[in-house]
């Protein structure tokens, strides 16, 4: 533990000396501000946006996952770059689980700024066991996004057109909401279907538990997958 | 301690054997020295013996035990320098080694202060690395290989990029390490710091092991048994070493002028490698 510790701080130390990537922890805050202030706004100046807030909130809630999915990925796609993956190829460590725990930290961050919103969102009166019940699938994408992103890409570069790629599967079950309901099973694909679902269970009063049970097991399939590839890739 | 039976290794999803049945063996506390040119195979074989690459064909034991056989408590046995620099650079040279070194067992990892004093960069331990020459990042490649008293050591190049004078104390510091019965395999296209190092070098060529030997043994087979002086007259003549001091000629040339050296005319390493392989060592 007291590695993967060690691991994190300086993770952190290594996002916060660069200056490319401190500058996106602002977003989520500035998340905070638009979904308390900017949407009610909107929703208020827009009445047409009244049918769409839940869509928007959820929209939010997975924006910080996205945002620390790209700044870990980054962190592994400059190791790779630099050559540093390989010291950590010739470590007593395991390097499937080093790997995991490695995602930890995005995902913790990525699950508080999605609980975060929900406490701060003024349209919903979501209890706190759902919220974090809720968050933590929207977390799962951070460490989803970390992986796909430094499997596909080669070089910064090409990390921002994959993590920009990554957004699309994220975001388009969101449409599920918006088209007929026949129509909207076809999302359910994508892993966070199943938590947009969820959250939209949690609002209505319904029974919400086996849509996140379902997003967080195809999640944890996905990313275990991600894993085991990154792991063949990264440290050679 | 390591030994090498009927190593192959071709990479996936290429055809190519880069390694064909290479056999070897490194003795406890000797510095053995592959040396060859860029994409011999040099790297791939220290790749296959720590661990990087598997898949290979053939036999590799390591302390008497296969090298399959072996756990993640083998990376805290050896030691490896890489052959390009590889650290945070925006981490400081301190913090990228305790980071490191936090995941080793903490007995084993040497004092930091004199890690560094060991290679001169002292005085830049606590500066960043994206700060540091490439010659400075080389050594601390070094250090970082030996901090955790590995029994064997890796090193890829290890006079790299590296002034004469820092070249020269890793050079020291590699046969320190031997004395203290480390086992070190050296990969080098360097002539000089194989010679200079090296209990025994193999010559690889296109994956193939040409030659095992002692480099001073190599020398002597494969250069001439004569002496060549030369006098500040400018006057030279060669003469064979067998009974120089009962040769007439020889004591007879050497009191016509001060003489201005005298060379025994071993071969280089260098002139052994190409006479043996037919191959030009630097690219």
């Amino acid at each position: 533990m007291e590695k993967l510790i060690k691991v994190a701080i300086n993770d952190f130390r290594l996002v916060f000396r660069d200056n490319s990537l401190k500058f996106f922890f602002i977003f989520p805050l500035l998340n905070l501000f638009v979904v308390h202030y900017g949407v009610p706004f909107a929703v208020e100046n827009f009445p047409l946006l009244e049918d769409f807030k839940m869509v928007i909130v959820m929209s939010i809630t997975t924006q910080g996952s996205l945002i620390f999915g790209f700044i870990y990925s980054m962190v592994l796609i400059d190791e790779k770059d630099t050559n540093v993956a390989k010291v950590y190829g010739i470590l007593p460590i395991s390097k499937f689980w080093f790997v995991i725990f490695r995602l930890i930290t995005p995902f913790l961050y990525s699950v508080l700024a999605s609980i975060l919103i929900l406490l701060v969102e003024p349209f919903y009166n979501i209890p706190l066991v759902e919220n974090i019940l809720y968050s933590v699938q929207t977390g799962l994408v951070a460490p989803m996004m970390v992986l796909f992103v430094a499997i596909m890409a080669k070089n910064k570069i090409e990390g921002m057109s994959w993590q920009k790629l990554f957004n699309i599967p994220v975001t388009m079950p969101l449409l599920a909401f918006l088209i007929p309901v026949y129509l909207s099973y076809l999302f359910a694909i994508f892993p966070t279907y199943w938590a947009y679902q969820g959250f939209n269970k949690i609002i209505l009063g319904e029974n919400f538990l086996i849509f996140l049970f379902v997003s967080f097991v195809y999640s944890i399939l996905v990313i275990a997958l991600f894993a085991r590839r990154f792991t063949k890739l990264h440290f050679q | 301690m390591i030994i090498v039976t009927n190593l192959t290794y071709t990479y996936p999803k290429s055809t190519e054997t880069v390694l064909k049945n290479l056999n070897f063996e490194i003795e406890k506390g000797e510095i053995f020295g592959f040396l060859g040119p860029s994409g011999a195979g040099k790297s791939t074989t220290q790749k296959v013996l720590y661990k990087i690459l598997n898949d290979f064909e053939g036999g590799i034991s390591v302390i008497g035990k296969a090298l399959n056989d072996w756990g993640n408590e083998y990376f805290e046995k050896i030691g490896v320098s890489f052959e390009l620099p590889n650290h945070y650079l925006k981490l400081t040279a301190k913090e990228n080694l305790e980071l490191f070194a936090s995941f080793y067992p903490q007995e084993s990892i040497r004092n930091f202060d004199g890690l560094f004093e060991i290679v001169g960069l002292e005085e830049s331990i606590n500066q960043r690395v994206e700060e540091y020459s490439k010659g400075m990042k080389m050594r601390l490649n070094y250090i970082r290989a030996i901090m955790h008293d590995p029994d064997i050591l890796f090193f890829d190049e290890p006079t790299a990029g590296l002034d004469p004078i820092n070249a020269q104390k890793i050079k020291k510091h590699i046969v320190h390490l031997k004395n203290q019965g480390k086992t070190i395999f050296v990969t080098t296209h360097d002539m000089t710091t194989a010679d200079e190092i090296c209990d025994r070098v193999s010559f690889i060529v296109d994956g193939e092991i040409r030659l095992t030997d002692e480099p001073a043994f190599l020398k002597n087979k494969h250069g001439k048994h004569t002496v060549k002086v030369e006098l500040e007259n400018s006057q030279t003549a060669e003469f064979p070493v067998e009974d120089l001091g009962n040769n007439a000629k020889f004591l007879d040339f050497i009191k016509k002028g001060e003489i201005l050296r005298i060379n025994t005319q071993e071969a280089t390493l260098e002139e052994v490698f190409i006479k043996v392989t037919g191959t030009q060592l630097q690219e």
